[in-house]
């Protein structure tokens, strides 16, 4: 794992030992960095792709219509 | 002489039942006998609804025989996954903090099968959760590790594990399972049974547990392709109570196996599969080419499973957000369901948003490569049935990757996942024929194909038959033959 994601690892693992730290055993934390850097791996391969200004999310927003009596 | 209802396909039985030959009372009394006595063998069963059950069937009897049949489900039982919510009966979501959850109304997909007079007799064990705590071996539920019929010291799949266990042992002529990422196609595999990720949209799921709002599924598991089409077009619909649904209706079209279609097989999908998975999937292949074109094709170079992984996480994190805030994880079955759902709640909102615009990327991408065909074929799960005490990933680790899944539940597509052979130990493989966006119709009927020259959705495992006697229940070792 390069630094940047090591650091970002982390900085992400301070959060959340600061939120939840009470509840959490050093070797559930220690589980928590794995699944923390299996999602920055994720996140690392989509930052990885290029998008434009225009690529939407893929999700449609209804407004919901008024009623009519 | 009267018919065995057993393992008789849906479309079968109502023959049966609606020239009378079968009565849906002791069809339905046959079915809760079964759940009751064999269901715990498996840990399928969390609530059989037999007061439920009895007061319908008198009702679609009566109907019946005063010539009023209402179509191919009047009078079948069948059986949903314990998070569906059903009237004032526990819907424990398969999770030690919800045993004793119940709601005031029933989920759309129950009250349209009530319409269609269908009888529910059960509600199916699944995984805590649907497994969006990140569970990795099957004792994660608390009604214990759901056993597979074909080998109980092995695991159904999940997380839609009951269904797929209920209709595999004949507990059930079908069941509703739900699918987020696998858990209608994982139990089909495993448990030897056909199952039906409908399109996302194409059947509500007001009244189910949320995992992931974009990309949760419901479907049905049967015996057959027909069937799952028999049993999609009556929960299947618009529904105001959940505006993802499609405007669209769906109507079941059976068609005549002797239409040629093509069938897509993406480029490797094989390859990191359990050999004998991989085998009986080339086996499957073959047959496929008597009625199909069948050529490999290559998908454009995108991370699918960052995708579809970084969104199912981000939208579990926050519809779990409570849950996990008050420390309820901890209550959970599995150890890793306890710690399991922490790391997401430091996913960055751009992260999410990035694979939500990625999304719309992969849909396009995909579609064009499908273009060409009717439907794409792959192993429907990449391993047989793993041990009931072993973490699954650990089970063959080479098998771990799933582009067919993240493509397909990320781009909401369907998919039949039907039987294709069995391992050396007895236990079922699958291939999945996935199709194009709200055509359920063409997979189906390729599926009906495939069924159409293979015998191996016709086969049982070999449990212990339930048989009425006066004054109680015993039971007698089944007829079927295991495979051979």
């Amino acid at each position: 794992m390069s630094d940047e994601k090591s650091r970002e690892t982390e900085a992400r693992l301070r959060i959340i030992a600061d939120r939840y730290g009470d509840r959490l055993t050093p070797e559930e934390l220690e589980e928590v960095r794995k699944a923390l850097e299996a999602n920055l791996e994720a996140a690392h391969a989509l930052r990885s792709i290029r998008l434009e200004n225009w690529d939407e999310p893929f999700s449609v927003f209804k407004p919901i219509r008024r009623r009519r009596v | 002489m009267r018919p065995d209802p057993l393992f008789m396909p849906v479309r079968e039985l109502s023959k049966h039942i609606k020239s009378g030959r079968i009565s849906p009372m002791e069809l339905t009394e046959l079915y809760l006998r079964r759940l009751e006595k064999i269901g715990p063998n498996y840990n399928s069963v969390v609530t059989v609804t037999r007061k439920r059950a009895l007061r319908q069937a008198r009702r679609e009897e009566k109907e019946i025989e005063a010539g009023n049949y209402r179509g191919l489900l009047h009078g079948i039982p069948y059986g949903v996954k314990d998070l569906i919510a059903t009237k004032g009966i526990p819907t424990s979501w398969g999770a030690a903090p919800f045993k004793d959850q119940a709601f005031d109304y029933d989920a759309t997909v129950v009250k349209k099968l009530d319409q269609a007079g269908a009888i529910l007799c059960v509600k199916l064990a699944m995984i805590e959760l649907a497994g969006g705590m990140g569970y990795r071996q099957p004792f994660a539920s608390f009604t214990g590790p759901p056993k597979n019929p074909w080998n109980p010291d092995t695991w159904t799949g999940g997380s839609s594990s009951g269904s797929g266990a209920a209709v595999a042992a004949g507990l059930v002529p079908f069941a509703i399972g739900s699918e987020t990422w696998g858990s209608i196609l994982s139990p089909s595999s495993s448990c030897g049974v056909t199952g039906l990720r409908p399109t996302y949209g194409r059947v509500s799921r007001h009244g189910a547990m949320a995992l992931c709002w974009s990309l949760d599924k419901l479907g049905p598991l049967c015996q057959t392709a027909d069937d799952c089409g028999v049993v999609l077009e009556a929960i299947a619909g618009p529904d105001p109570d959940d505006p993802t649904t499609t405007n669209e209706t769906w109507t079941y079209k059976p068609r005549s196996t002797k239409k040629h279609f093509k069938v897509g097989v993406l480029r490797g999908v094989a390859d990191d599969a359990q050999d004998e998975v991989r085998q009986n999937f080339e086996e499957a292949l073959k047959v496929v080419r008597r009625f199909a074109s069948v050529e490999e094709f290559e998908l454009p170079d995108l991370p699918y499973e960052a995708i579809t992984r970084t969104i199912l996480n981000a939208e579990a994190a926050s519809a779990f957000d409570e849950f996990v805030e008050a420390g309820l994880s901890h209550k959970l079955t599995a150890p890793e369901d306890h710690w399991g759902p922490y790391a997401r709640t430091a996913l960055l909102a751009t992260d999410y948003l990035r694979a939500m615009r990625l999304r719309g990327r992969m849909a396009k991408a995909v579609a064009e490569a499908m273009e060409p065909y009717d439907a794409v074929a792959a192993p429907t799960a990449k391993k047989a049935a793993t041990p009931i005490d072993k973490e699954f990933r650990k089970v063959a680790p080479g098998a771990t990757k799933d582009v067919m899944g993240a493509v397909g539940n990320g781009c909401g597509l369907p998919s039949i996942g039907v039987p294709d052979g069995f391992t050396e130990a007895g236990l079922p493989t699958g291939i999945q024929f996935m199709g194009h966006p709200y055509d359920e119709n063409t997979i189906i009927n390729i599926a009906r194909a495939y069924q159409g020259l293979t015998d191996w959705h016709r086969r049982h495992p070999p449990i212990p038959e339930t048989k009425k006697r006066v004054g109680g229940s015993r039971l007698i070792p089944l007829k079927n033959t295991p495979p051979t």
